[in-house]
């Protein structure tokens, strides 16, 4: 069998009774193909989705500009915490205050300081109302975060309405439908957590993972939302921009020492406040979804080993229903290693069009992500190969044990097998 | 088939065939296909050992056509198995066409049936999915022969058994005669040294049996070496010489005119 258009023969005729096979035991093929296909399938749609998300995340830091920083209360952490010092002293960081902001914005280096704070409250307008919708506050350089996609005749707020805490309020797109309907949310009066609010402009979100989907969601002043609607408690989240020029690492050289100062820590002490860059922050993304990709692997194995059982047990019925066939291939010349690659193609053969179909279903699932919900969900390329590489792979490991038996059967006996 | 130039090949006599058993472990000259010295074969049938063979000695030169005969139990199926070498003697030599086969192991032995031996089955054993050109293709494949010259030789094969109008058929498309030949166009594809028929009209009525017998008659005048295996003793008949089995050896080996009279059978 050193001649490839044998082998070529042999891989169509493996493929054409494969085919037959299949026709012939609709039930046993239809389970090994379907427990191959949803392996596959998992792999592909998850995949898909982490892309997606992948995607959207490196688009938000993208918005904000490479060099900006986050300076929050508390720090990114996995490890479990117990609540002692030994595990998190992070715990005890006191909230960022405003005299901090304040001194970071008379940084020489800084172009600009952000401040954000997220709250949650109810919106009322006319009969319509939602009951729990996000309230995201900053101070008037919003941009800072990713600048908003307006809606034509609205507007954001300016410093003066951040100065005066004025009761404004620009909502995202979910939003206004939400409350307005058809009819134009611009000047209108709504009540947020019963305090009066104007709207004054409508954005369409970016609808990005980072920024919770397309939820319902309004923006305002950070000191409204202090004031007006009395929240102390919630921490401040704060974005750096450098002026144009200064490294990052500078930059955050300077904050570092600033925060130092501001909170009289002596050399010895760690410093009770985190800075966050987007690298680190893209690290911590890289960590959840290592994560999903294990629970993806796990699941898919699983649904391989389900397809895997399955080969064995339909080819293993081939075996014996072909026992007499084998026979007379053995006689008319065919050696151990021609009939092993013969049954190793059917069963790369069936596992092969489960992968297929699971591809073409997870497809369909990453089509209706994509058009359903924010995700930008694709199927990579390389995912799809390595989904039919498993499958194949699969085939082999498992199609070896009947495919193996099938080599070594004695042709005497084969040819007096009924 | 050279042979075929070599008229008039006189059948092997019995002091001939002496003179090469009893030289054992010598290798044959190239006219005799088959050799067998004092091939045993035993099978352990569940504690019990079944002596199926008890020392066989079996000479057949080129473009003999010989018939083995004998009862059930007799050894035949095993002697056939071991000349086709499906399965390999307990003790004792088979050499076929020169080559030491008793000692090969099964893939060996596995190409030595691809190329020497050309079998034909009682009930048929065409893969009935595949037409009858696929059919007969089959041990070009393994023999590794690329895939226009499978064709042509499968074709010519097919032709020479007057199938040539019924290539692109599946078996249960032919009538028994039909498949039967195409089993026999299957066998001579590769150019065997022997044509190797286990009870060829088995599974065939009286007419198709002749029409069957008269293939092989063709195939033996030409020069193709033929060993049938039978239990009818007028299908046997048919063969050059007869020799027949009984309790695992050799009860007679003589030409089939003293074997017919014997048995008062007229031809």
């Amino acid at each position: 069998m050193s001649n490839l258009s044998s082998r070529l023969y042999n891989l169509g005729e493996g493929v054409r009774i494969a085919l037959d096979a299949i026709i012939g035991n609709k039930v046993r093929a239809g389970l090994t193909i379907l427990g191959v296909a949803v392996g596959v399938f998992v792999v592909v749609v998850i995949s898909a989705a982490v892309h997606g998300i992948n995607m959207s995340v490196a688009k938000d830091f993208e918005s904000t500009g490479p060099t900006t920083f986050f300076v929050t209360r508390y720090p990114i952490v996995f490890e479990a915490c117990d609540g002692t010092d030994d595990t998190c002293a992070w715990l005890r960081n006191p909230p960022i205050s405003w005299g901090e902001v304040e001194t970071l914005s008379r940084l020489e280096n800084a172009a600009a300081v952000g401040v954000r704070m997220d709250w949650r409250g109810s919106y009322k307008y006319k009969d319509k109302s939602l009951p729990s919708a996000g309230i995201e506050a900053y101070t008037s350089n919003w941009a800072l975060f990713g600048a908003p996609e307006m809606q034509p005749g609205g507007r954001v707020f300016t410093e003066q309405e951040v100065r005066g805490a004025a009761r404004v309020v620009v909502l995202n797109t979910t939003a206004a439908e939400r409350l307005f309907g058809e009819s134009d949310p611009l000047d209108k009066n709504i009540a947020i957590d019963q305090v009066q609010f104007r709207v004054i402009g409508v954005y369409k979100d970016n609808a990005s993972f980072l920024s919770g989907g397309d939820s319902p969601k309004g923006v305002m002043p950070v000191t409204t939302l202090q004031r007006s609607l009395n929240v102390r408690r919630s921490d401040m989240g704060l974005v750096v921009k450098p002026r144009d020029g200064v490294a990052r690492d500078v930059m955050i050289d300077d904050v570092t020492a600033a925060m130092r100062a501001s909170r009289g820590l002596r050399p010895s002490q760690e410093s009770n406040f985190a800075i966050i860059t987007q690298d680190k922050l893209l690290e911590t993304y890289d960590a959840i979804f290592g994560m999903f990709f294990l629970v993806m692997i796990a699941l898919s194995a699983v649904g391989l080993i389900v397809g895997g059982v399955g080969v064995v047990a339909i080819m293993m019925i081939s075996v014996t229903e072909r026992t007499r066939e084998i026979g007379v291939r053995k006689a008319l010349g065919a050696t151990r290693a021609t009939i092993l690659f013969q049954f190793l193609v059917e069963a790369v053969t069936l596992t092969g069009i489960g992968a297929l179909i699971g591809l073409a279903f997870g497809w369909g699932a990453a089509y209706l992500l994509r058009s359903t919900t924010p995700i930008e969900a694709s199927i990579p390329p390389l995912a799809a190969l390595a989904a039919l590489g498993a499958s194949a792979v699969t085939g082999v490991l498992f199609g070896m044990i009947p495919a193996a038996r099938a080599s070594k059967l004695d042709p005497v006996e084969s040819l007096r097998h009924e | 088939m050279s042979q075929h130039l070599e008229e008039e090949v006189p059948l092997s006599t019995t002091a001939e065939r002496k003179i090469i058993v009893d030289q054992a472990g010598a290798a044959p000259s190239k006219e005799w296909v088959i050799v067998t010295r004092g091939v045993k074969r035993e099978y352990d049938m569940g504690g019990e050992i079944v002596r199926a063979l008890r020392g066989v000695d079996i000479a057949v030169r080129r473009n003999e056509y010989v018939a083995i005969m004998g009862p059930s139990g007799s050894g035949k199926s095993t002697l056939m198995n071991i000349i086709g070498c499906l399965d390999t003697p307990n003790e004792g030599e088979y050499w076929l066409n020169g080559q030491l086969v008793s000692t090969m192991k099964d893939d060996e032995l596995a190409r030595v049936r691809n190329k020497e031996i050309g079998f034909v089955f009682q009930t048929f054993n065409l893969l009935p999915r595949a037409t009858a050109l696929a059919n007969v293709e089959l041990p070009l494949v393994y023999a590794g022969i690329s895939s226009n010259e499978r064709r042509e030789r499968a074709m010519e094969a097919l032709e020479a058994v007057q199938l040539g109008e019924r290539v692109h058929h599946r078996p249960n498309e032919l009538s028994g005669g039909q498949r039967q030949r195409v089993a026999i166009a299957r066998a001579l594809v590769n150019r065997p040294s022997i044509l190797l028929a286990d009870e060829p009209t088995g599974n065939l009525d009286s007419k198709t049996s002749e029409e069957i017998m008269r293939v092989f008659e063709g195939l033996a005048e030409t020069g193709q070496t033929v060993i049938m295996v039978t239990h009818e003793p007028d299908i046997a008949a048919h063969a050059r010489r007869v020799v027949v089995l009984r309790d695992g050896t050799i009860e007679s080996d003589e030409r089939r005119e003293v074997f017919t009279e014997k048995l008062g059978l007229t031809l």
